[in-house]
Formats: structure tokens, C-alpha cells, sequence
């Protein structure tokens, strides 16, 4: 028998990236209404077509029910008690990295990201959002050599109005559900990358999300557009300091590809989770969705989930060129009083198209993790695969695992395959570990690694490297 | 919609009974399921308001049952013709549960009914009269085969209730047939206790005509060192909903499923079904196959509910589906629930068609495809129809499957 104490100790590792950093931010009144969407559009000096889409999104969500199928069972949100744009105070324009406030550049330093171009050593090409605002993106020159337009949404609005006005909103509408139309209405900034042909994205290219104040709730927009025969690999890091209230993330991610182009999309996602006793953090309701276009796109999806108080996330795949894929890798390690609703969705429409789906869930604590998930062929998606696969592994008596997968189909030339399976860390191998002078934290770290080590191989190395290291601290103290 | 709206104004009999009454005071709230709920949400709204559309029949004419005579080794007993039952022999007894009896075991399954799961339910419980209602108590050993018929008349709305309490130390083989003439609606209720050491081999199977409807509930309750074994079947019905629920009340039981069901034209037919482990060391083996052709639509849903009492829980549930035609549709959902870490629990599911290469191969051997695309399915059949308890040489399934329609 595993002594349970032991267990738990390995998985209490204090948030630390929990601080706050007293900077000067410019922020509107807490409030949700019309008028507070034209002073955002207004900020930021956006054209008409912008507001429109922005108040069309609103009006929608006023007339939409906040969901509650997951039946997560969190207080209710009061919309109106959140600041929708806070940003730090800066100058007008900031033309290199040395007119950022020091105090920020030491946030991300802390942070360990590499903001400044000196470090090029990482050869990772960064646009770092605080709060609202992207404050800063780097590689920007050595990026536009090659044609890649790597900058923030706000930027991209100005300088490339056209790519926007085409793609904002084509995967993900404005109507789409709560958080996406909430997100619509009001989202102040985010990436904004474009592919063009041809092009193999030199470098990886990463934004690094930070919300510093309680009261703010983050919505930033990712747009991401490779065309034809063009590659990129984008990666996603977020972090939050610690309040003992909850705070709102509702961010919307739009991926595009076109003939042949491939689109990786790799998210470490460490929201403060809040308290052991489930006092605060971040509720991160998510909607991320790649539209597969042209024929033999790709477009995969790896992610990392090990913070948040509840996340509601499900990137998705609308496959609709012929032989394009969708992957989708996913570890979702809750502990405490986390809840997890995350998986994806797979809509096989054009004909030859591949899915594959890995997803390893470890709870821990008192928390719940669920993969939900839905595979669908359409009828014109002759000669289409799917493989599903979802582990989850449980830690302690009080964790619950759910796996709730919907299959739908509707071409009979198709195959889907899934398989599902839940267990615990077996004693056996843990014993074996320890007799081999293995120390008892370490072979609960090993086993974890190994149980999710097909996600792991998918992440960019650096990403990978981290992520292990995340989950080993995250476990400390709880495995019993 | 003719019985809802008599639900609504309570102008359904004159001589209600008890379990009547508490039954359709739950459903006046709220006469029809929640579109909403994930259990009804795939359910096609026109075929269901066909269900309702047709009014109560309560004279219960003869049937003519299309199935074999009746064997003397076995006992048939046919609901709302002959529910009255007596037989005590050496070995064993099998006779009706007295109105007390029957009162307060149906009143602790309502008290324990959430309205939208126990819909299908609660419909039955209010329109079923007393004649349409088989409640029996079963014990001793080497019980001859039980048949069970329901059936449905044409143009009509016929609700059948079966209730049956296996006693300690009881084994029996039981199949269940639900029938449906054309045009006509069968709601069927089916309530099952197994107490400790008790065993049931039980065979649903339902057959349908055309434009038939069905509404079928099974619920179970398995005490400890219990053993339940389930092969179904559904067919041939318009529409037909299949709901089972089974509850491992104090775990270290045992419960086999093998269902199967197969549509053909614009039929829709679904199952649902709920494990709950109430319980240590329960155990169970779910299989589900469903086959859909030209437009119809078959639906699985199966949940597997495991909470923290249930340590050392080994539960799996494959969905295997074939799918035939450009036109016709399948869903289906394994679900697991899981809070205790020391369980076994897996799940699978599947949708594909024939097999190719199996196809290919037996025509290189000179079998032609349509004889050897029915070779494969009845491999794909021949391992559900075997679960279900009926002797073969009188219930040919297979070919009844194979060759009809």
C-alpha cells in the first residue's frame, strides 16, 4: 500500500508565478454595454467595419444563455463587475524594447521569457501580452525578410486591415457560443501571424499571456493564416498571479489553412488555479477552432493544461479539404479543486480526411477532469479515418474521471476507432521503481511522464522540456 | 397528441389507482420529456408525436402471435390476457405479488425516478391498468423457461407493465418478446429485482411492423452475488426507444449485456443505458451493436457511473457499428464516470462497414458478394442471438434478420 501522505506531498508546489507587478495601467470602468465597446473600438483607433462586428457580437450575446451542459458548477459570473481594457501605461509608440517600462521587461523575466532580442539564442520569436495589450513582439525584422507577419491583432487591424476584414471571424462567427460572442464584443488584443505562400516559418513563434490585475478579465483574439504550401509552429504560455477572486479569460483562437500548409499549435496553459480550498483562479472558457481549407492541410493541436480553477476548452478541427488532417494531443493534470472539461472536436466534411486524437487526463486532489469530445463524418467524407484515444489516470479516492466521446456518423466509407481506458499508478511499478533506489517522488514523476509521454513527444522540445517539469511539480504532494 | 393533453387535464380514467395517480401528478408538471436533456436530444420529434398520437387501448383483443406454439417445457404467459398465475410445484413457485406488495415496491421505484430519466416510465405507470399489469414472485430451483409477450394492437396506444422479484438462491431463463402490429404504439415497463444469489438469463426481444412504435424500459436492481445477463434484440420498429437501467446496489455482482439493434429504411431505434455501481467489486461486460441501412438512424448512448464506494470495479463497454448506406446515420456515446482510483474501466467504439478484405477473400474462394456479405453479418449477428436464451430450432433470428425485410 502506497503511504497516501508521501503521495500528497509530492503534488503541493506553490504557484510561482503568483506575484503582481505594481505597474501603472490605464484601465476603463468595470461595465458592460454599448458605449463601453465604442470607447475599446475607440482606444483603439479601429475602423467602422471593426465596431460593427464588434457590436453585431454583442447584441447576439445579449441575447444568449450563459451554457451549463458541463455542469461545472461555479458561481455565477457578474459581467458587469469586469474591467474589459486595462493596459499599461506607456508611451504613444514603442519602437524598440528599450522604451518598455523595465518593471514589465522584469515581469516576463521572471516569467523566464525570453523578451529581449538578445537572447537569440532561443531562436523563438515572441509577442508578449499583458493584461489587454501586447507589449511587445520581437524578431519582428528577421521575420518580415521571409514575408511573415508576426504582431499584434491591434497592428494588424491597422497595417493589414484586408487579411483581417477576409478572416476574423470565419471559423470561429461571432454567434458562435457565449464566450466566443463575449469575446467577439469585446476583445482588446492578441496575435496575429500570417503565412504567406510558400514560406516555412523560420523560427517557432510564441506569445506568452499574462493577466495582472484581479478585476480584468483577459479576451485576446489569435488569428493565424498559412497559405498555400507554407508551415509555422506557434506556441502558447499563460500565467496569472494569484487573487483570491475569480478572474474571466474568454480568448478565441481562429488557425486557417490553406493547400498544403501545416499549422502546429502548442499551448502551456498555467492559469493560476487558485487555492486548495478552490479560492480563486482563473476560469479559462476558451474556444479555439483551425479550419483545414485547402487540400492536404494540416492542422494539429497539442496542449498542456495544468492551470485554471475550471477550463472549458475544446480546440477543434473543421476538416474540410480532401486527404487534410486534424491532431489533437492533449495532458490535463488537475489537483485541488481544478475542474478540466477539455477534448476537442474533429468534423471530418471533405472526403479522405485523417483525425487522430491522444488525450491523457490525471486527476488528482478533490478535482475533476473530464475529456468530452466529438468525432463527426459527414456525408461527403468518404474514405476518412479516425483514431481516438483517452486515458485517464486517477490519483487518490476523491478525484473524479469522466470521458464523455459522441461519434457521429454519417458516410459509411469512413472508420472511427476509439478507446478509452482509466486507471491508477500501479503499485506494482512503483515498487519496482523504489526497489531499484528510485525515490518514491521521483518514480511517481517517471510513471507520469511515461502516461503522457505521447502527448510529450508532440510539443516542441523546449515546450516538452517544461511541460514534464510542470507536471512533476504540479503533482508534488498529492499522488496517494 | 391526444395523451398528453389528457395528462394535462387529468381526464384519463375514472378509476385511478394509487400508483396512477402519484405517476401522472409527477408528469402534469411536466407532461413530455425535456427536449433539452442530452437522453432525448437525438430523438426524432415527428416519430415520437406519432408515439403519443394513437389513444389508449384497454381492451386488449386476442392476438394472433406470429411466433412459434408454445412448448410444454416452457410456461408463456401473455401480458393482459393471462396475468393471473399460480403455480407451486415441488421445486419451485412462481405467483402474483399481492396488491400491498406491488403498491410499495412500485412506490420505492417512483420515489427514486428523476423525471426525465424515468419518463418512458412514468407514462407507462400512469396508463397502465390493472389488467395490463404482470407482477410476479419467483423462487426455488430448476424453473422451467419463462415467455413474456407484449404486444401492441393496431391503431392504438398499449401499455404493458412487468414487474418480477427473483427471490434468494433463484435461477431462471426468461425471454421477453414485445410485438407491434402496424401502426400502433407500445410503451413497456419492465422492473427487475435480483436478490442475493440469484441469476437471470433474459432475452428482450422486439419486433416491429410497419410504422410500429415502441417505448421500452428495463430497470434493475442487483443485490449482492447476483448474476444478470441481458441479450437483446429490437427490429423492425419505426420507432423505438430501448432504456436500461441497472443498479449493482451493493456491489460484487455481476451483469453481462449483449443488445443489438438494426434499422432498415427511415427507422429510428436507440439505446440507453445507465450502470450504476453502488458498490466494491462489481463487475460488467457490455457489448452494443447496431446496424444502419438505407436512412434509417441507430443511437447508443451507454453511461458507466463509478463513484468513490465502488473500489475494485472491472467495467468495459464496446459500441460496434455498421454502417451500410450513404443515407442512414449512427451515433453513439460510451460514457465513463469515475471517481474510485482502484477500478479496471474501459470503453471502446467503432463505426465502419464490411469488411473489405474478408469480402474480397471469400470471393476469391468463389463465394459471391451477396452471399458473402451475409456471411459476415450473420458472423456480426451470430454472437448477439446467441446470448439470448431462446432454443434455436423455434426462433430462427438469424434468418429472420438475414432474409426479411
Amino acid at each position: 500500500m502506497v503511504n497516501e501522505n508521501l503521495v500528497k506531498d509530492v503534488v503541493k508546489e506553490p504557484y510561482k508565478y503568483g506575484f503582481v507587478t505594481d505597474i501603472e495601467t490605464e484601465k476603463i470602468a468595470k461595465g458592460l454595454n454599448e458605449d463601453i465597446i465604442r470607447l475599446i473600438s475607440q482606444k483603439k483607433e479601429e475602423p467602422k467595419y471593426l465596431l460593427d462586428f464588434r457590436l453585431k457580437a454583442f447584441k447576439k450575446w445579449q441575447n444568449m444563455d450563459e451554457p451549463d451542459w458541463a455542469g461545472l458548477g461555479y458561481k455565477q459570473i457578474d459581467y458587469q463587475d469586469i474591467i474589459y481594457y486595462s493596459a499599461p501605461k506607456q508611451k504613444e509608440k514603442i519602437s524598440s524594447l528599450d522604451e518598455v517600462d523595465p518593471k514589465l521587461l522584469e515581469t516576463f523575466d521572471k516569467l523566464g521569457i525570453p523578451l529581449t532580442e538578445q537572447k537569440k539564442l532561443t531562436n523563438v520569436a515572441v509577442d508578449a501580452v499583458f493584461d489587454s495589450v501586447s507589449i511587445a513582439t520581437t524578431f519582428r525584422e528577421e521575420l518580415a525578410e521571409h514575408g511573415v507577419i508576426f504582431c499584434s491583432i491591434s497592428e494588424a487591424v491597422k497595417n493589414h486591415s484586408d487579411l483581417i476584414e477576409k478572416y476574423l471571424g470565419t471559423v470561429v462567427p461571432a454567434s458562435d457560443n457565449y464566450f466566443a460572442a463575449l469575446n467577439s464584443a469585446v476583445f482588446s488584443d492578441g496575435s496575429f501571424v500570417y503565412i504567406p505562400k510558400g514560406v516555412t516559418c523560420p523560427m517557432d513563434l510564441s506569445s506568452y499571456f499574462r493577466i495582472n490585475s484581479g478585476d480584468s478579465g483577459q479576451f485576446e483574439r489569435t488569428l493565424i493564416i498559412a497559405e498555400e504550401s507554407s508551415s509555422v509552429s506557434y506556441l502558447e504560455g499563460c500565467t496569472a498571479p494569484m487573487f483570491d477572486t475569480n478572474t474571466l479569460h474568454a480568448a478565441v483562437v481562429e488557425l486557417i489553412a490553406l493547400d498544403d500548409a501545416s499549422i502546429k499549435y502548442s499551448t502551456v496553459q498555467n492559469w493560476y488555479a487558485g487555492d486548495e480550498e478552490g479560492v480563486g483562479g482563473i476560469f479559462n472558457f476558451v474556444t479555439k477552432r483551425g479550419k483545414c481549407l485547402g487540400k492536404r492541410s494540416k492542422i494539429s493541436w497539442s496542449q498542456v493544461e495544468t492551470g485554471s480553477s475550471i477550463t472549458w476548452k475544446y480546440p477543434s478541427c473543421l476538416l474540410l479539404g480532401e486527404e487534410s488532417i486534424g491532431e489533437f494531443y492533449s495532458v490535463a493534470l488537475t489537483n485541488n479543486l481544478q475542474q478540466a472539461d477539455t477534448g476537442t472536436k474533429m468534423i471530418h466534411i471533405g472526403p479522405k480526411t485523417k483525425s487522430t486524437i491522444v488525450s491523457k487526463g490525471i486527476s488528482a486532489g478533490n478535482s475533476i477532469n473530464s475529456y468530452r469530445g466529438l468525432v463527426k463524418m459527414g456525408t461527403k467524407a468518404a474514405g476518412s479515418r479516425n483514431y481516438s484515444q483517452c486515458d485517464s489516470m486517477l490519483i487518490g479516492d476523491q478525484a473524479s474521471a469522466n470521458t464523455f466521446p459522441y461519434i457521429k456518423s454519417q458516410q459509411p466509407n469512413s472508420e472511427i476507432e476509439h478507446e478509452a481506458s482509466t486507471c491508477r499508478i500501479s503499485e506494482d511499478q512503483l515498487f519496482y521503481l523504489q526497489s531499484r533506489g528510485i525515490e518514491f517522488e521521483e518514480a511517481v514523476s517517471m510513471m507520469v511522464s511515461g502516461f503522457c509521454r505521447d502527448v510529450f513527444n508532440q510539443l516542441p522540445m523546449e515546450f516538452a522540456a517544461e511541460a514534464d517539469k510542470l507536471l512533476a511539480l504540479k503533482l508534488e504532494g498529492s499522488v496517494g | 397528441m391526444e395523451i398528453i393533453e389528457k395528462i394535462k387535464t387529468n381526464k384519463l380514467f375514472d378509476n385511478q389507482t394509487e400508483i396512477q395517480k402519484i405517476c401522472l401528478q409527477k408528469l402534469q408538471s411536466s407532461p413530455l420529456p425535456n427536449p433539452k436533456s442530452e437522453l432525448w436530444r437525438l430523438s426524432n420529434k415527428s416519430k415520437f408525436s406519432n408515439f403519443l398520437n394513437y389513444s389508449v387501448n384497454e381492451k386488449n383483443p386476442k392476438f394472433d402471435i406470429p411466433y412459434p406454439e408454445s412448448s410444454q417445457n416452457n410456461i408463456r404467459l401473455i401480458i393482459g390476457e393471462n396475468c393471473q398465475i399460480k403455480l407451486i410445484k415441488e421445486n419451485y413457485s412462481i405467483q402474483q405479488l399481492s396488491e400491498d406488495e406491488l403498491n410499495k415496491y412500485i412506490k420505492e421505484q417512483i420515489a427514486c425516478f428523476d423525471q426525465n430519466e424515468n419518463w418512458s416510465d412514468l407514462l407507462n405507470l400512469s396508463l397502465s391498468s390493472k389488467q395490463n399489469f404482470l407482477a410476479l414472485k419467483i423462487n426455488g430451483s430448476k424453473i422451467p423457461p419463462i415467455e413474456i409477450f407484449s404486444h401492441a394492437s393496431s391503431n392504438s396506444l398499449n401499455v404493458k407493465t412487468l414487474v418480477i422479484l427473483l427471490e434468494k438462491n433463484c435461477d431462471i431463463e426468461l425471454l421477453q418478446v414485445n410485438l407491434g402490429k402496424e401502426n400502433s404504439s407500445l410503451s413497456q415497463s419492465t422492473f427487475f429485482l435480483l436478490e442475493e444469489n440469484s441469476s437471470v438469463n433474459h432475452g428482450v426481444v422486439s419486433y416491429g411492423e410497419n410504422r410500429s412504435n415502441l417505448l421500452n424500459s428495463l430497470n434493475v436492481i442487483q443485490q449482492q452475488n447476483s448474476e444478470y445477463n441481458l441479450g437483446s434484440l429490437h427490429f423492425k420498429f419505426n420507432y423505438a426507444r430501448f432504456e436500461i437501467s441497472i443498479k449493482q446496489s451493493a456491489g460484487n455482482a455481476k451483469t453481462n449485456i449483449k443488445g443489438m439493434q438494426v434499422t432498415k429504411k427511415d427507422e429510428q431505434i436507440s439505446t440507453y443505458t445507465k450502470i450504476d455501481f453502488n458498490g466494491p467489486n462489481g463487475f460488467l461486460d457490455q457489448i452494443n451493436k447496431s446496424l444502419a441501412d438505407d436512412k434509417s438512424h441507430a443511437i447508443f448512448e451507454g453511461s458507466i457511473i463509478v463513484p468513490k464506494i465502488a473500489q475494485k470495479t472491472d467495467a468495459s463497454q464496446l459500441s460496434r457499428n455498421l454502417l451500410l448506406s450513404n443515407h442512414a446515420q449512427i451515433d453513439t456515446k460510451p460514457q465513463l464516470e469515475i471517481i474510485a482510483d482502484d477500478v479496471k474501466c474501459k470503453h471502446g467504439a467503432t463505426i465502419s462497414q464490411l469488411n473489405e478484405e474478408e469480402l474480397f477473400y471469400m470471393r476469391t474462394r468463389g463465394i459471391t458478394l451477396p452471399e458473402a456479405s451475409k456471411l459476415q453479418l450473420s458472423s456480426y449477428f451470430q454472437e448477439i442471438i446467441s446470448f439470448i436464451p431462446v432454443s434455436k430450432d423455434r426462433w430462427d433470428l438469424l434468418d429472420k434478420l438475414l432474409n426479411e425485410n
